[in-house]
């Protein structure tokens, strides 16, 4: 998927300059609240027009001012999935999975309803009206009704961001998979960080009506350790855990970690800031956190007065963050061989 | 601020119920429409020639007319276009009985636009549409009725009566051609301007058209009304009635 | 009751029904425009739509005969297609009809701009132009008050008096409507007593059309 846009538009109190040119199939939009991400969205779904400039998707030209084109919403083929599910409350939730499948031309019906429900999971939803489901089953009615559409864009505008925190989680991989599965491209929006770490890769960052940065989603998260209230959050996907004296020991390289907040499942994502990795330059004696590995610096980002810094550990990536003095009281550089400490209690679970 | 408030509103209640009750020097007129132009003419002169008197008139259907001065609508003279509605009055003691007398009698006329091939009775039934009026409480349209059923043609016209709240309503119809014809008075056809009488109801088929007037017991107390009264007996009115083409008997 | 009373009663209902009828779709049309267009005039068009409901009856009665009457504005051309509208039923329904339009229209734009308009960006994004948007998503949705409006409007056309006398007239068995049926015994003192059976059947009707407007209305709370 290709998008380009270079296009102006005038609103009430601030004004939007989108001007980028991104391709990939799993793209992020990130911005703080008021930074122009729903006006964007309005832009390339076909509900605002522009004041002036112009919007090309993979090539088709949506919108242009000196040409004189505007393709309505309803023919630009990009589905939307939005923070409320908005579904139709007068319609089963098989009729509201089927309403974009029904309008989309016979040709470009790739998707069909069978495989969206078994990649969704919707089986037992399908003979329920929709104002009964929870919001967890609703937004996930809301993404199959928008994927069935067959859209050659889907167009996520912070679908995640009225669900609690467990209920992301779980939703995500539906996300991942629905996409890799229908082969469909996604743009995600969104003020979390991580979930576009875990949704895209690439992010464009917005910032008052325009752009102001192209990176990936890690390197966002780097640049941001600094303004942070949490530092970097060290993104873990562990596996094959078993029960050790109230604790979840996680396959960890040649070791285990140990979690107090595991679980049972095979499989789990955790969380774990940089302000919560201690280093020592010397294997310690005792200490009282339950995990201690070996680690080899990789890297160090200076942020302000402090410093992260990237190290190999476990067969994974780590960043631990230390004050700026800590770097030369302990001789950090790259290559320089380092313990790490923490606590079992410093991880949390996603989903 | 108490006191106040109730001088303010005994005063408007000393207003009001003045003005419910005759002022002196008013005389309160209700009349059968057809006898609008005369009695405006009659009363307007009236007043000019006796500074202090003021009319007021409410012209209408004469059962209208009657049912609002049973209730209590103020009356000091009542003329009607037929005796039914006088007897009515009278019966309900309303009116001043030794007062009663014959005003005038007019004629029954049909009339409508001057391209209309209707010369009789017998041409009605090929007509859309009749304007009468009620027959409930309009006198004209009492004795058109009567004339339809005793010409036999009442049961056809059925569906085509529209009914008019009084005479000169039945003229307007006519006039606006909304109607092809309407049944109105001889006095009332002359002041048309686009309808023409077309035929004469035949007086055989309807009783004679009277105007019984009477002064209102309210009225017999009313000084200026039974002046007025007199001169609507004397030789000035006979003259403005033969002016609008009623008969001077 | 005689004859010429069921005759009212039945004209009555007639007339109701088909002035409600005949309005709805226009109504609906009219408050779609008003809730969803932007056009210029807009303010000027909402004033006309909603003047019937202010002036005098008897003064749109009086408009609609200089407009539809013999010697009226369109008089002339609706002759010469053979229309007669002064004096029939047909004139009946449309002086209900222009009456109660406000109130339909009022009630539709209720609805309508109750709908949340993301449904609508939705209905748009999955394919649907904008009168696919209307009929699936917009129609069932302001559909409580569609018949909301619309019983408004059929009580009001069966209380309608002054417009439908002129433009009507008073015909027993054509147009004389229970309102007239009523107001030509009232106006005469010896069948003033008949009015009464007339008046209940009146408000029966009246009060009937009201429960089930407000119990519509209370479905609707509920549901929410």
């Amino acid at each position: 998927m290709e998008i380009r846009i270079a296009a102006k538009k005038r609103f009430e109190n601030f004004t939007l300059a989108a001007d980028f040119r991104i391709a990939g199939k799993q793209i992020g939009i990130f911005g703080e609240s008021g930074s122009g991400k729903s006006a964007l969205v309005g832009l390339l779904a076909g509900f605002h027009q522009p004041d002036h400039g112009e919007i090309f998707l993979d090539g088709e030209c949506l919108f242009s001012t000196t040409r004189k084109i505007n393709i309505p919403a309803e023919r630009r083929r990009i589905a939307i999935v939005f923070q409320q599910p908005n579904l139709f409350p007068h319609l089963s939730v098989k009729s509201n999975l089927l309403y974009g499948f029904k309008r989309c031309a016979e040709k470009n019906r790739f998707i069909t309803l069978a495989d969206l429900v078994a990649v969704l999971r919707l089986e037992n939803l399908l003979r329920r009206g929709v104002n009964n489901l929870s919001g967890g089953e609703k937004q996930r009615v809301a993404l199959g009704r928008a994927v069935l559409a067959n859209p050659r864009l889907l167009l996520m505008d912070e679908p995640l961001s009225a669900l609690d925190d467990g209920l992301r989680f779980q939703i995500i991989p539906y996300l991942k998979s629905v996409s890799e599965q229908f082969r469909i491209p996604y743009m995600f929006i969104s003020h979390s960080l991580v979930e576009m770490r875990l949704l895209v890769d690439q992010v464009l960052v917005l910032s008052n009506g325009s752009i102001v940065e192209q990176t990936t989603p890690d390197h966002l998260a780097r640049s941001r350790m600094e303004q942070s209230r949490v530092g970097y959050i060290n993104l873990l996907r562990l596996a094959a855990p078993r029960r050790v004296d109230g604790l979840f020991a996680y396959r960890w390289g040649e070791g285990e970690l140990l979690i107090s907040a595991g679980s049972d499942e095979p499989e789990a994502l955790f969380e774990l800031s940089s302000r919560d990795i201690i280093l020592f330059k010397r294997h310690p004696e005792a200490i009282s956190a339950r995990n201690l590995f070996r680690g080899i610096v990789v890297n160090t980002l200076p942020a302000g007065n402090r410093t992260g810094v990237e190290l190999a550990c476990g067969g994974q990536k780590l960043v631990a963050e230390v004050a700026g003095q800590a770097v030369k009281e302990l001789e950090i550089s790259e290559g320089s061989e380092l313990y790490l400490a923490i606590k079992a209690s410093a991880f949390r679970r996603l989903g | 601020m108490r006191k106040v408030g109730a001088k303010l509103i005994l005063t408007l209640l000393c207003l009001v119920l003045l003005r419910a009750s005759a002022l002196a020097g008013e005389v309160c007129l209700s009349v059968a429409a057809s006898l609008k132009d005369v009695i405006n003419e009659l009363s307007d002169s009236f007043a000019r020639q006796n500074v202090g008197i003021k009319f007021l008139k409410n012209y209408g259907g004469s059962g209208a007319l009657a049912r609002q001065i049973e209730n209590g609508a103020p009356a000091d003279i009542f003329i009607s276009a037929n005796l039914e509605w006088m007897d009515y009055l009278q019966n309900k003691r309303l009116m001043d009985s030794a007062s009663i007398g014959i005003f005038t009698y007019n004629t029954l006329v049909f009339v409508g636009a001057a391209d209309k091939k209707v010369g009789s009775m017998r041409d009605l039934p090929k007509l859309e549409k009749i304007a009468i009026g009620s027959p409930k409480s309009v006198p004209a349209g009492q004795y058109a009725l009567e004339a339809l059923k005793k010409a036999g043609i009442d049961k056809q016209l059925e569906k085509k009566l529209v009914m008019a709240k009084d005479v000169r309503e039945c003229l307007m119809y006519a006039e606006r051609a909304e109607v092809d014809g309407a049944f109105v008075y001889k006095t009332d056809a002359i002041q048309a301007k686009q309808a023409k009488i077309l035929f004469v109801v035949p007086e055989d088929l309807y009783p004679q058209v009277t105007y019984p007037m009477g002064l209102t017991l309210t009225g017999a107390q009313n000084k200026d009304a039974e002046a007025f009264y007199k001169h609507l007996q004397g030789e000035d009115a006979r003259a403005v009635l033969e002016k609008y083409g009623f008969p001077r008997k | 009751m005689n004859p010429s009373d069921y005759d009212a009663i039945l004209l009555s209902a007639k007339v109701a029904i088909a002035a409600t009828f005949f309005s709805l779709p226009i109504g609906f049309a009219v408050a779609y425009m008003m809730t969803y267009l932007k056009f210029r005039g807009k303010v000027l068009f909402e004033v006309i739509i909603t003047l019937p409901l202010t002036l005098p009856p008897v003064v749109i009665g009086y408009f609609l005969l200089l407009l539809l009457g013999r010697r009226g504005w369109l008089g002339p051309l609706l002759e010469s297609i053979g229309i007669r509208l002064i004096f029939t039923w047909k004139a009946a329904v449309i002086a209900s009809a222009v009456v109660g339009f406000p109130l339909l229209v009022r009630s539709i734009r209720i609805g309508m701009e109750s709908i949340d308009p993301h449904l609508i960006q939705a209905s748009k994004t999955l394919g649907a132009p904008w009168y696919d948007t209307l009929f699936t998503v917009i129609l069932p949705l302001s559909f409580r008050s569609i018949v909301a409006g619309s019983s408004l409007m059929f009580a009001r056309s069966l209380g309608e008096f002054g417009a439908t006398i002129i433009v009507a007239g008073n015909i027993p068995g054509v147009t004389q409507t229970i309102p007239l049926a009523i107001y030509e015994y009232v106006s005469s003192p010896t069948s003033e007593t008949m009015a009464v059976s007339l008046c209940i059947v009146s408000i029966i009707m009246a009060l009937s059309i009201l429960f089930f407007h407000e119990s519509l209305g209370m479905q609707l709370t509920k549901r929410r």
